[in-house]
Parts: C-alpha cells; structure tokens; sequence
C-alpha cells in the first residue's frame, strides 16, 4: 500500500479521503445546458453546412443552402431564453455583457450567442426575401444584406458556438468533463453530424435533387464516423471518470440513445440509401437525420449528467488532481 | 472622455490596494467546537441547514456551501479491531482558500467574483446573475449557488467573503475572533506565512513528523492556483481531510482544449468544402 495517499491511513485500514464526502461540487445545471448546448450546435453546424454548399455547390445546392440557412435560424433562436432560464436569477442575464472577457468561456459564449442569433436571422430573412416571403419594403431591406459576409460571420460564430461549450465543461474540476481534453472536439464533432443531419431532414422533405442529397448523406457518414472516432479516444482517456456515462447511471441512454441511434443508426442507413434512388431514399435519409438529431441531444445530455454524477466520485477528483495521474 | 463616462456611469475608483490579508488554520490547535461556525453565521446571518445527523463522528455540517462558510471536519482514525494504539482524532476548520489564482474569479462570466483589496475572494451580489460557472470550477468544492426557490439570497452564489465589511472596519473575520485556540489566526499574509514555518518546525521537533503546510507559496499544491490567502497547518496527507494533492486551475489547459475544437471543426470546414465539389460539378 505504498501508493497509498496516507501511510498513516493506510495502516490504521481507514478509507483516503474524508469520509465518501465528494471533493468537488455538483453543478447546479438543469437540461436546459445540454438542451441549449445541442440547438446552439446543430444551428453552428447548420450554418457551416449551408455556406459551403453555397460556396462550393452547383445551383442545385444552393437551393438546398437556402432551407439550411433558414434551420440554422430556427434552431438558434431556443438558445438564448434557455440559457437564460438556467440563470440563477434570470432578470440579470445581460450582466453577462457587461465586460468582455474571453478568459471565461461563459463569458465569450454569451457574446458568441449574442453575435450569431442576429446573423442567423438576417441571414434567414435575406432567404425568405429571395423567396418572396417577405411583404415589399421588408424585401427590398433584405435583398440588401450581405450574403457573402454573413456566411462567413456566421461559419467562425457558429463554429465558436458549437465547439466552446465542450471547452466550457472542460474547463472545470469535475471529473468526467476535465479529465480528457477532447471533449470541446466531442461536441464540435457532434454539431457537426447534427447540422448536416439538419440541413438533410429540411432538404429531404422539400424534394431537394438526390445528387445534393447524396452530397449531404455522405457528408453526414464522414461527419458521424468523425464523432465516433473523437468519442472512442475521450472516453479512453477519461478511464474511471467516465464509469457514470458508460457503465452506471447513464449508461443506457448513452449506448442506445448517443452512439446506437445517434450514431450507428444513421450510418446504416445513409449506406443504405446511398445505393437506391427515389421516395424511399428520401425517407430513409429523414429517418437516418431524426436519428442523428436526437442522438446528439442523448450524447449532450448524457455527457452532462454523467458529468454531475462523477463531481460526487471522490476517488476520481483525487485522480484528476494527483500530481502522478492515476 | 474616460473621466467623463466613468461620471456619467457612476463608477467609483477601485479601494487602494492594501497588504494581502487571509487566514492561517492550524489544525493540531483545532478543538472542533464549531465556535467558528457559529460566529460566521452569526455575523453574516446565514441559515441554519437542518438538523440532519450524519453519523460521521461529530460533523453534521458535512460540506461547505452557499450557507455554510466555515465547516469543522472530524477524522477519525482508528484500527477496526478497536487497539488504541495509533489512534487519533484530527479536526480541521475548512472555510474558502482565498487562491492567488482563483478557478472561480477566472470562470465567472459577469465579473460579480472580484479580488478585494485585502486580496480576498470576494462576490459582488448586486452583480452575479447566479450563471453557476464558478461552482463546478472552484477545485475544492467551496463555492455554491443558493436555490432559486430558497429564501436566503435566492439563486446567487456565495461564498465566505473573509468578512470583508468587518475588513473594511479594521476588524478580524468572525470565526477568527471566535475561536477559543487561536486555530484560525487571521493577519498580514506574509506575517502568517512566516509564524505558520516557525509552527511546523516546532512540531516537527516535537515528534510531529507527518505535519505539514498547505497553501504555501513553495508547496506543490501552489502548482496551479498558487498560494492560498487561507492555508493550513495539517497532520496527515490533505486527501484525508478531502483537500487536493495538486487542485487545478482549469485556465491551464483551455488552450489547448480549444485548440483540439478547431481543429475538430476546421476538418469539419473542410469536408464540407470538399463534399460539395466545384461549382461547376
């Protein structure tokens, strides 16, 4: 028992720490952070998707853009009121934007949230006009917005957005979250399949041409074999901190709902649809991006309770804090 | 132009910074009273938290928290056969650290959480927003939010302030004026530091050989979060009395976790890229 953290405790056969007393607080958090975590991806992801289609893409693509633009906006627009709702006194929430200070990733989060709502929603309602959805004078003020420098605006923001959150997490002393570093690259690599999962759905049902559609699902697979890829190596590395996620409370919510639908799921079917053509691809590939959606609120969800549950782990905070890492 | 906003906004000069003040805990003095606990909720009117028993020896406080800012740890270390030999109870007056480089000041998003001029810790309550970052930030489980539905200070997070109003009179915290011992001395930072290494010698003469400081600026635990304003004089290892080896400032690794994000996402941009071809394909 030479390793053991009191020679002294060792000896007399007592436990070593204090009591089974947890080290680390229990964050105070409720499912409106995981919730607002994964729109606030899905809508960066989204965005991301729909400006390289319309950079990169044929016209055809762009129509598709068009209807990602318009997701990116829906889904960004829950993020602030539930980020607010979680406050603990909620009538203050602009006190967040009282300083800058990036050094607080809840900080530069605010201001990133703050920054990408508005270019979404331009950016949805420059679309709308193009579409003649808008009554005249309304139009004619969002013909005149930007496009090419709200994509990029919104490509850096949403891609702040989507990714910050796993840093915020990270950057704490509870186990789960600290212990590996990649859990910003988790949640980057989730609002990723999301969004193409998002932009796809939308495209999916407003009878986008199937080679776009291909484009989206094979991107989707790329993406979703990425996250599966960043998943493997975090939760390898977080070892006994992630016994809550993979093993104890969260356990099933997490196998079936984040990696088996979220994941598998859609990998399956995106290789199955990728060989057919027709009604049947269209709804395989609506299927396989509800799937995708919702396992990337289980994979958020999951990871952020887990989470809660390894701050009561007194033995993992011990190993996150010794200076040979157990 | 500064001058005249700084008017305009009402915003008052920060206090001049005074010599750096905190608590040295000497726990081999440690009673376990709880005079301390009382006297800090006495004077800061804090709740009381119920009158659960916890079955582990004499600690029915159990953690520090939105309400309890100075919490008497009892350990009790004995052989299961019940031999006397080698036993012993260690007490322990925990309270916040007061950190050098504080995890909680670092994470709150508001700047509600600010270094007094006494070079405490401190949470501005006309300011925090009760967002709940610094709670899971702070490495040894100190900082807390009250409930949103409480009747204490509702939905805000709190802390022990090292009784700054008291600071600001010229008198010392509550808990060091209680305490019967003088386990908890509070003064000149440096001054302590200095009584603190006179304190361990002494002991460590004595036979005392597994005492140690905590919090010291030469100490592995100052790795991350530096030295602490309030540090302690323990008997055993600080796990024993739930205390980190090395607690972690989590800046320390935010570069880096961003940079893997990045780089997550700019693969991410570049299939993307690439997925949808030339325009003219």
């Amino acid at each position: 028992m030479s390793d053991h953290p009191s020679p002294r405790a060792a000896e007399l056969g007592v436990p070593a720490g204090y009591y089974d007393y947890p080290v680390v607080k229990r964050p105070v958090w409720t499912w409106e952070v995981p919730a607002y975590f994964w729109l606030g991806g899905l809508a960066g992801g989204a965005f991301l998707v729909s400006s390289a289609a319309e950079l990169f893409g044929t016209d055809e693509d762009r129509l598709v853009a068009r209807d990602g633009f318009v997701v990116a906006a829906a889904a960004a627009l829950p993020c602030a009121p539930l980020l607010i709702k979680d406050l603990g006194n909620p009538q203050r929430f602009h006190h967040m934007l009282r300083i800058f200070k990036p050094l607080s990733p809840m900080n530069l989060g605010a201001w990133t949230l703050a920054a990408f709502t508005p270019v979404t929603l331009a950016r949805a309602a420059a679309e709308a006009g193009r579409a003649g959805l808008l009554p005249g004078p309304l139009a004619a003020v969002a013909r005149l917005l930007p496009r090419p420098l709200m994509n990029a605006a919104g490509s850096v923001l949403g891609a702040v957005l989507a990714g910050y959150s796993g840093v915020l997490l990270g950057a704490t002393n509870i186990p789960l979250w600290a212990k590996s570093k990649l859990l910003g690259g988790v949640f980057m690599a989730s609002a990723a399949s999301s969004g193409v999962a998002a932009v796809m759905m939308a495209a999916a049902r407003r009878r986008a041409p199937e080679k776009t559609l291909h484009k989206l699902s094979r991107l989707g697979t790329l993406a979703t074999l990425g996250e599966l890829a960043v998943l493997g190596a975090f939760l390898k590395q977080s070892g006994r901190a992630a016994d809550p996620l993979v093993k104890n409370a969260f356990s099933v919510p997490f196998w079936a709902g984040a990696v088996g639908l979220g994941s598998l799921v859609p990998l399956v079917l995106e290789q199955v649809a990728g060989r057919r053509t027709g009604k049947f691809t269209r709804s395989l590939l609506t299927v396989s991006a509800v799937c995708s959606i919702a396992g990337s609120f289980c994979l958020r969800w999951t990871i952020f309770e887990a989470g809660k549950e390894s701050a009561g782990d007194q033995a993992a905070s011990f190993g996150l804090s010794r200076r040979t890492q157990a | 132009m500064i001058d005249a906003y700084r008017r305009f906004m009402n915003i008052e000069a920060p206090p001049a910074p005074q010599r750096p003040k905190g608590f040295f805990t000497d726990t081999s003095l440690c009673i376990g009273c709880k005079a301390c606990e009382v006297a800090c909720k006495q004077w800061n009117q804090l709740p009381a938290d119920g009158n659960e028993l916890s079955g582990n020896s004499y600690d029915n406080t159990g953690a520090l928290g939105a309400t309890t800012w100075r919490h008497v740890q009892f350990v009790e270390q004995a052989k299961a056969n019940n031999s006397r030999v080698g036993q012993r109870w260690l007490m322990m007056s925990d309270v916040c650290k007061h950190c050098a480089n504080a995890a909680c000041l670092e994470a709150c998003p508001t700047g509600a959480l600010v270094r007094t001029e006494f070079g405490s810790v401190y949470v501005q309550q006309d300011i925090c927003n009760g967002c709940g970052y610094c709670v899971p930030a702070c490495p040894f489980g100190v900082i807390d939010r009250a409930p949103k539905d409480g009747h204490f200070e509702a939905g805000r997070a709190h802390k022990c302030t090292l009784c700054y109003d008291r600071q600001k009179d010229g008198l010392e915290p509550a808990c060091a004026k209680a305490c019967p011992t003088d386990s908890i001395q509070f003064g000149d930072i440096e001054e302590l530091q200095a009584k603190a290494r006179r304190r361990l010698a002494d002991l460590r003469a004595r036979g005392e050989t597994s005492a140690r400081l905590y919090g010291m600026p030469e100490s592995t635990e100052a790795a991350e979060v530096g030295h602490l304003n309030a540090f302690f004089l323990l008997l055993d290892r600080p796990e024993v009395y739930n205390l980190p080896e090395v607690p972690r400032l989590p800046r320390k690794t935010m570069a880096q976790r961003y940079a893997i994000s990045a780089v997550v996402g700019l693969a991410f941009a570049a299939l993307s890229a690439v997925a949808f071809g030339r325009r003219s394909g």
